[in-house]
Formats: structure tokens, sequence, C-alpha cells
């Protein structure tokens, strides 16, 4: 056998292998195009959650709580009526909520899940972040850090302290509402504050909500918002 | 001219053998190992999932105890870890037995007196401390409770949801297809086999070009199902599952990792095979040339 048809016979079969793998690629994704067309929005439902891809043992279901120090503002600290926003991220503490008539300090976490509410109040997701305009809606179990939430009366004041401000508050209603009732959960044109907690009831839960709307007294950003809000 | 005449032939028998492997592969996998309670169980000991379980609801009656002022001992006390793994391995296998014509009925229950005898006690014992009165509301306190307390330990121990695929009447389509997926199992793995006769016959006179074939088809059926599988396993995707009761997420995503994992391994052998035959080849060839 010459040396060219050597080279003939090997080329001849390398091409049948390159010939049938494209085939058989191609079939493939011709066949399977319309099905995974048809399947993808229901995966894209079902394997939604890209964050634990990256860190796919994080635990908590994926939940990660963040617990960050909150600075008190220092006795020459210059404040401003308007300013930066540092927007949190779901499970971070992000403010303590201090109440001197029911001697009550408690950090506030971004979102709501029974592990939050193990650690302090939380601020529905739902809701704005202090400082923007409009209902800060935040709850905590009757039985630890809200326990008395219902002594507080009208025209007690409520701080909420942040790392970038400090938003004072004042009691303007008690409220008491169904479960089922969204009407003082719900976003607002105006500036106020919305705590609430079930309604304590022995043995059993309670469908009760009970709580206190309060009105905006004062914002104070520790930076201007010259930038922007981030 | 001959050996032109059964070139075509051959390409196209090839063609069906590559599909036929795949196909093969996937219908054992599926036969021996997704739809086997053996791997069910594995995952269950894999991922701990009884340990997860208990976690879960320390976790649900902890949070629960802050609004209702029962204390999660009163329920905890009454279901042991063992318990729950029990339970789980029951689910798969009344499962199980549901989907190979053992039973009529799919059922999944627990022994919960324990759990009432718990309940019961911590409510006599607060009523008589506290002098509460032991009316009507007071029985349907406790009848509540259990009830809730019963429906979350069932949800949490069926860390597969079969009760779901149950009620939404999944099982029972899957049952009645079972039977015909084994026998379409079967037929699939009788051609593959009559195929690839068909193409050894076809090289009867050019034998050397027998390991060439089963090389190529073995290689392509390789590539083309190990690729999607290394890319799932390699890029996690099944961990961006959306269901986070950790016990759920991790009977879900362990299951499909492993049979991913099985499908993989299969086709990596069929893959290797094709090497090993193609370097046969090769080496038959050049002696051949020589």
């Amino acid at each position: 056998m010459t040396e060219q048809s050597k080279k003939n016979s090997a080329l001849f079969y390398v091409l049948t292998g390159v010939f049938l793998l494209i085939l058989c690629i191609a079939v493939s994704v011709g066949v399977l195009v319309i099905p995974y067309e048809k399947a993808k929005t229901y995966l894209n439902i079902v394997f939604m959650d890209q964050e634990m891809k990256i860190t796919p043992s994080s635990g908590l279901d994926g939940l990660v709580i963040k617990e960050n120090t909150i600075e008190t503002a220092a006795p020459d600290q210059k404040f401003y009526d308007s300013g930066k926003i540092i927007r949190p991220a779901f499970g971070e503490q992000y403010a303590v909520l201090d109440c001197e008539e029911i001697s009550l300090s408690v950090p506030v976490y971004w979102g709501s899940s029974a592990e939050l509410l193990d650690r302090g109040a939380c601020q529905a997701s739902s809701s704005v972040v202090l400082g923007e305009t409009g209902n800060v809606v935040i709850d905590a179990h009757v039985n630890t850090f809200f326990a008395d939430l219902p002594k507080l009366k009208a025209g007690d004041v409520i701080t909420l302290s942040t790392n970038y401000g400090i938003f004072t508050y004042q009691v303007s209603e008690q409220i008491q509402f169904l479960n089922t009732n969204k009407q003082y959960v719900l976003p607002s044109e105006e500036d106020k504050l919305t705590l609430y907690t079930c309604e304590a009831q022995v043995l059993g839960t309670s469908d009760n909500r009970i709580g206190v709307v309060c009105s905006l007294v004062s914002k104070q950003f520790y930076q201007p918002s010259e930038e922007g809000t981030t | 001219m001959n050996q032109l005449k059964f070139y075509l032939p051959k390409i196209f028998l090839s063609f069906l053998l590559v599909f036929l492997l795949i196909f093969s592969e996937i219908a054992l996998v599926v036969q021996n190992k997704a739809l086997s309670e053996k791997t069910f169980s594995l995952v269950i000991e894999q991922q701990a999932l009884d340990e997860k379980a208990y976690s879960a609801l320390d976790i649900y009656f902890q949070s629960r105890s802050n609004s209702t002022g029962i204390p999660k001992k009163v329920y905890l006390e009454a279901i042991q870890q063992e318990e729950l793994k029990t339970a789980i391995l029951s689910s798969v296998e009344q499962a199980f037995a549901f989907l190979n014509g053992e039973t009529e009925t799919y059922s999944f229950s627990m022994d919960f007196t324990k759990l009432e005898n718990s309940v019961n006690a911590f409510f006599n014992q607060y009523a008589e401390e506290n002098n509460y009165q032991k009316d009507e509301a007071f029985y349907q306190k406790i009848q509540e409770n259990l009830d809730e307390a019963e429906e979350k330990i069932l949800y949490t121990a069926d860390t597969f949801k079969f009760s779901t695929l149950n009620e939404h009447g999944w099982l029972e389509k899957l049952r009645s297809y079972l039977s015909i997926f084994r026998t379409g199992v079967i037929i699939i793995c009788v051609m593959t086999i009559f195929i690839m006769g068909i193409l050894l016959f076809l090289c009867r006179t050019t034998p050397k070009e027998i390991p060439y074939w089963l090389g190529l088809t073995g290689v392509i059926s390789g590539l083309l199902t190990a690729s999607p599988c290394v890319y799932v396993l390699r890029t996690n995707y099944f961990s961006s599952f959306v269901v986070k009761d950790p016990q759920i997420f991790a009977a879900v995503v362990g299951y499909l990792q492993y049979i991913t994992g099985q499908l993989c391994t299969v086709t990596l052998i069929t893959l290797i095979f094709g090497i090993i035959f193609l370097i046969l080849f090769g080496i038959l060839h050049a002696k051949t040339n020589s």
C-alpha cells in the first residue's frame, strides 16, 4: 500500500467519524430544541435561585443572616434633612429600635423569617427603607421583643438608628386588626411607622394583630444626598 | 466498490446505534437507579434527611413557642429523630408499594400517641397551675394544637413529597406508565443489540472495521450524554432549586445529583470503551497497512 493511499484511508475514517458526530449533534439539537423551549419556563421557575449556585452549602434554607454594629452618632455629628440611604440585604440587621417608655431596644432585620424573628424585629421588605418616604412596617413576636408593645400610648417616642441616620417617630394611634386585613401594612404616601405583633393568647396562636401607628418627627442623615441614594 | 456499497448502510446503522445507546443508558439508569427504593434509602442516609427534618421541626416549634407560649419540648420530646427516619423510610416504602401494585392506595401516616399524651399533659398541667377553666374552648385548643403539629410533622417527614404527588394524581399516572416503561426498556435494549448485530453482519467482509464502528458509536453516544451531565454537575445546577425547606431541598437536590452522577458514570464508561475500540482499530489498521 502506498503512503498516499494510507493517508487517504486514515483521512476517510477520520472524516467519517467527524461527519457522524456532526450529524448526531445536529439531530440532537434539532429534536431537543422545541421540548427545551417548552420546559425552559418551568425549569427557570424550579431552579431560579442563582445565589445558591455560588454558595450551595450556606445553610439556613439559603438565608444569609448578617449582624451589623449600629454606630451611635458622635456628639459633634452634623445632620442633614435628606441624605444617603444604605439599602440592606435580606437578612441583614440594619437598625436598632429604641423606646424608653417600655424599655425596649431591639435589632431590626430587613425581611422576615422564623430565624430572623428569633433574633429581633423584622421589617417587611415590601415596606420602605428607613429614610425613604412611606410606610415602615416592623413586627416581632409577642412573647419576646414586642411583649410590651400594647403598653405604648399616644405621644411615646420611638427612635430607629441606622448606620446612615437616626429616624424619630411618635405614637399617634393604637391599632388592632385581623391578620387577613392588610390595611396597616400597605405602602402609603405619608411618612409613618407601623409596629405590630400577635395578640397575646394563652396556649395558642391568635388571628388578631395589635400595634401602633407612629408619625414621623424627624429624619437625621449623617451624609447629604449629593451622590443620590445607594 | 463492494466496500463502498456497505458504507452508507453502516453510517445509517451507526447513527441509529448512537441514539439507541443513549436511550438504553438513560432507560437503564432510570429503571435501576431513579425508580429504585434503594436509591431513595441511600439519599436519606447520604443527606442525613432525618437530622435535617428534626432540625426543621426544632426551628418551627421554637418559633411557634414565641407566639403560643407552648415550649418546643412538649412536641420534640414526643418525636424522636429515629422515629422521623422510620417515617421518611416508610413514606418511600409506601410509595413504591403503590407504584409496584402491591397496594391500591398510597397512604402515609405516623403514630402520634406520644405526642397526644405530651400535649394533653402540658395543657392539663397548665390549667391546674393557673386555674384555667377546662371548658369546650380548652379542649378545642388542644385539638387545634395537635392537628397543626401533626400536619407539620407529616409535612416535614414526607421529604420526597410523595403525598403531594399523590394528591395531584402524579403517583397514579406514574404507576400506570411504569409497566409500559419497563416493556419499553426491554424493547430498546433488544433493538440496540439487534442493530449492533446487523452492523457486525455488514462488517463480515471487513472484520478489522468492527472496532471502528463500535468505537465510533460509543464515543459519540458517550460525548452526547456525558456533556450535559458534566455541565449540570459542575455548575451545581440543581442547587438553585427554589424550595428552601432544608429536608426537601436536600432530598430533591441529593436525589437529582445522584441520578445525574450515575448517568454520567455509565456514559463515561461507554465513552472509555469507545476510545479503547478506536485505539484497537488504529493498531489493527496500522498493522494491516504495514
